[in-house]
């Protein structure tokens, strides 16, 4: 039972709460898949490699806002992510509509394995292409500070620590910073760059902040476990809050609009919904651009809030486990893709919190094929036998 | 240097591959787990390695042909450039020197495009047009294909920063300029238990990826056998974006320092995984680290320590003169990474053995290599002589902050 001593009873609201931020990332990528299935019956195997793209148009967003590697602009500028997630979306929301119009159109009508194997090579076709022109290597990331609030969090406590402990650490911790700071000082005055290069009379003040350090650890330990809270930093918090927005919005696309009421006929029968005079084609583009506009926002958001280093191959990862998510929830069913990305966050969560984490897979996918012997079409997918 | 990022884009879209049902994707490089005995002074191990069969090759006329094995393209450029740049300034010094009397040595570069089958056949070119031998490469992987085919030919490999530990048992024309694994895991334990006072430490590491098993595995070792504790081990693999959980895990054990054992590339983000949680450890890990971006990859990885081969403010006469004729050479820059050092030094190194070698053959030339003595490279002193193919070299323990690399401690190769 060494799974069960590894598991820090303390730390599993925080775990859920984890997996649900990392989850709604995933749903949101899968909303793509299931949609594109939904209405053409095709997985989309290219859409991971639009999230990638989504992921460098933000970034390229925020060099031209001034926000590069080496430096950052002097003032705050906080429609920064505004900017950053509506040009991603805008521009893969259209590599979507180009790609199925020059991609998957000349292939409609034609065996099915036939869109498949053109997906598969667009995949591979915007990998290594984009590899060639993007610069991958080395890596870029997005910087934090792009995020203006890229140091704050959000935290609710629900078992809080003696007050007592509180304050004596928070008295270490200004100690703490106060012996750096001298350190600091020290080190500037003599232009030297590195504590081990303080002369030996001046090597007190190392020794004096290493010993505030290890005091803030052991009082930061007791405190961890006298209390049990939840705390997530702001920009993971824009990330869930703009996903969840994003999905109402769709919602209201699919239940609410026209054009909503035309993808969900086009997806009931395709053939019967062209004859009833419903431009399929326009729905299929529209399909392929709101899909792929998902895919951007999660790919500007995964790049700018978790700091993913960004090459060309960076979609797959994701695109692997949005695909699997929509799968769980049954592929082609909306509400299915967000408890299937759902579902995969927080269950790869659980697996580490369980000291499982070079498991996590293994655990996330043996939990797939048992709900697909059970329940084939996925959690919340509709069986409809298949005309052949 | 044991990169394989090309590993992880292929074997990731192998996975996607098999969810397609088609094969294809790049090579993984395979490579066996790295020796990660408790001997960290591995490198002087005295078991017999297998000798070259072939015939000797010879150089004829007064151009001597030297190959270069380098990834100009593909995920390991930035290593790859490098590594070509230093190894060309080293041959044109050379022949500047004119030690041969009035022969000429041409350095002739190949693409290996990251990736080991590429090396592979590269390397045969190299063989076919007549190279006496072959500088290269970066990454452990490419680097175990060069040896494969030049092994069968008797060409002289001399490796630039492939440090997996069993890399040189293939025969005894295989030598390198680096250190291996099972040195820095050691050295870094002993700067984090001595010199940073650390007691508690959790270990991260890349399950998909043998270098960062194996260094995480003589890290722990030795920072176990110094009276430090292991908290725990958390695993993720290549390509991996979410390191949320496995910090959450770490935050409840609250541990003075974690041991990042893997590639720049997930680096970063636990990083930045770690300073959103809040956590003050120090960060901590091996060459993997080495990479002209990762101090911009986030404000928590600054002040982190890794464990490099050279770093370019020591104060040695070979690094002064290195950087000084780099800069004359490439327009005033400086080499980004560590494998403009090492490029130089195994380049220079082959040179060097060639004004010792009694005749201009290919066999003479492995001799020569192997009776190195006192070489002083950039990278620092290489004794090859006895230590087959594996040199004792210093280990250096940088500190990432926002200016680049700042050198903190040297480990000279007695101490280890």
């Amino acid at each position: 039972m060494t799974w069960l001593a590894a598991l820090d009873v303390n730390g599993l609201p925080q775990q859920l709460t984890n997996g649900i931020v990392v989850g709604a990332i995933y749903a949101l990528i899968a909303l793509g898949y299931t949609m594109v299935y939904g209405v053409l019956k095709l997985i989309n195997f290219a859409h991971g490699e639009v999230f990638m793209i989504g992921c460098f148009i933000s970034l390229f967003v925020s060099w031209s806002l001034g926000y590069t590697s080496s430096s950052i602009p002097t003032a705050t500028n906080p429609s920064a992510l505004m900017w950053m997630i509506l040009a991603s979306m805008l521009v893969c929301g259209l590599v979507g509509v180009f790609l199925e119009r020059f991609a998957y159109r000349p292939m409609r009508g034609q065996p099915r394995i036939n869109s498949l194997i053109t997906a598969i090579g667009i995949s591979l076709f915007l990998q290594y292409g984009l590899s060639l022109v993007f610069p991958i290597s080395p890596p870029r990331t997005i910087t934090e500070q792009v995020n203006p609030y890229w140091q704050n969090s959000v935290s609710v406590t629900l078992r809080a620590a003696p007050q007592e402990l509180v304050n004596d650490r928070a008295k270490v911790v200004a100690e703490l910073k106060t012996a750096v700071d001298a350190q600091n000082a020290r080190m500037k005055e003599l232009g030297i760059d590195s504590t081990f290069r303080l002369p030996e009379e001046d090597k007190y003040l190392v020794t004096t902040v290493r010993n505030l350090e290890a005091k803030e650890r052991e009082l930061g330990a007791d405190v961890n476990k006298s209390e049990t809270r939840i705390t997530v930093p702001t920009g993971k918090m824009i990330m869930l809050v703009a996903t969840l927005a994003l999905m109402l919005l769709l919602r209201w696309v699919v239940m609410g609009t026209a054009v909503g009421r035309q993808m969900r006929a086009v997806s009931h029968d395709f053939d019967s919904a062209s004859l009833m005079g419903i431009d399929v084609n326009f729905v299929v583009s529209m399909t392929f651009f709101i899909g792929s506009a998902l895919a951007g926002a999660g790919g500007m958001m995964a790049a700018t809030f978790q700091g993913v280093a960004l090459t060309a191959f960076v979609g797959l990862e994701y695109g692997v486990k949005a695909f699997v998510a929509a799968v769980l929830g049954g592929i082609g069913n909306i509400p299915g893709a967000v408890l299937g990305g759902l579902l995969i966050g927080m269950l790869e969560s659980i697996a580490t919190a369980f000291g499982q984490s070079a498991y996590q897979n293994i655990v996330t996918f043996f939990i797939l094929i048992l709900v697909l012997i059970v329940k084939p079409a996925g959690l919340l997918g509709s069986a409809k036998a298949e005309k052949v | 240097m044991n990169k394989k990022l090309i590993g992880i884009a292929s074997s990731l879209s192998l996975s996607v591959a098999m969810l397609a049902g088609c094969t294809g994707g790049a090579a993984t490089n395979s490579t066996e787990p790295t020796n990660t005995g408790s001997n960290s002074t591995s490198t002087t191990s005295s078991t017999a390695r297998p000798a070259v069969t072939a015939p000797p090759i010879e150089a004829k006329g007064d151009t001597i042909k030297i190959g270069l094995v380098a990834s100009i393209s593909g995920a390991l450029k930035p290593w790859g450039d490098d590594s070509a740049r230093g190894a060309k300034l080293a041959v044109d010094e050379f022949n500047a020197m004119n030690k041969l009397g009035g022969k000429r040595v041409e350095l002739i570069v190949e693409d290996s495009g990251s990736d080991p089958k590429q090396g592979q056949s590269v390397t045969d070119r190299l063989i076919a047009s007549g190279v006496i031998g072959i500088v290269g490469e970066v990454a452990s992987g490419i680097t175990a294909q060069i040896a494969e085919s030049a092994f069968r030919s008797g060409v002289p490999v001399v490796a630039v920063g492939a440090t997996k530990t069993t890399l040189t048992d293939v025969g005894n024309n295989i030598f390198r300029v680096c250190y291996t694994d099972a040195l820095q895991g050691p050295v870094m334990a002993r700067f984090a238990y001595e010199e940073l006072g650390l007691r508690n430490m959790a270990v991260m590491t890349d399950n998909q990826q043998p270098y960062s098993q194996g260094l995480s595995a003589s890290f722990s070792e030795k920072f176990k056998a110094l009276g430090g504790k292991i908290v725990r081990e958390e695993f993720y693999k290549s390509g991996d974006t979410q390191f949320t959980s496995q910090i959450t895990n770490l935050k409840g054990l609250n541990p003075d320092g974690i041991f990042c054992s893997g590639y720049f590339t997930e680096v970063g983000i636990i990083a930045r995984e770690v300073g959103q949680q809040g956590l003050k450890v120090k960060l901590l890990g091996g060459d993997g680290w080495d990479s002209s971006e990762l101090q911009n990859s986030g404000e928590a990885i600054l002040g982190g320590y890794f464990c490099n081969h050279y770093n370019s403010a020591e104060d040695r006469p070979e690094v002064a003169q290195f950087l000084t004729s780099w800069k004359k050479a490439y327009d005033g820059s400086t080499p980004g990474t560590t494998m403009g050092a090492l490029g130089y030094d195994a380049a220079m190194l082959m040179c060097d053995a060639l004004t010792r070698a009694e005749k201009l053959d290919t066999h003479a030339l492995i001799k020569a290599i192997d009776e190195t003595v006192g070489f002083k490279g950039v990278s620092g002193v290489i004794d090859l002589k006895g230590h087959n193919g594996n040199p004792p070299k210093r280990a250096l323990v940088v500190e990432l902050q926002k200016s680049g690399q700042v050198f903190a401690k040297a480990y000279e190769p007695e101490e280890n």
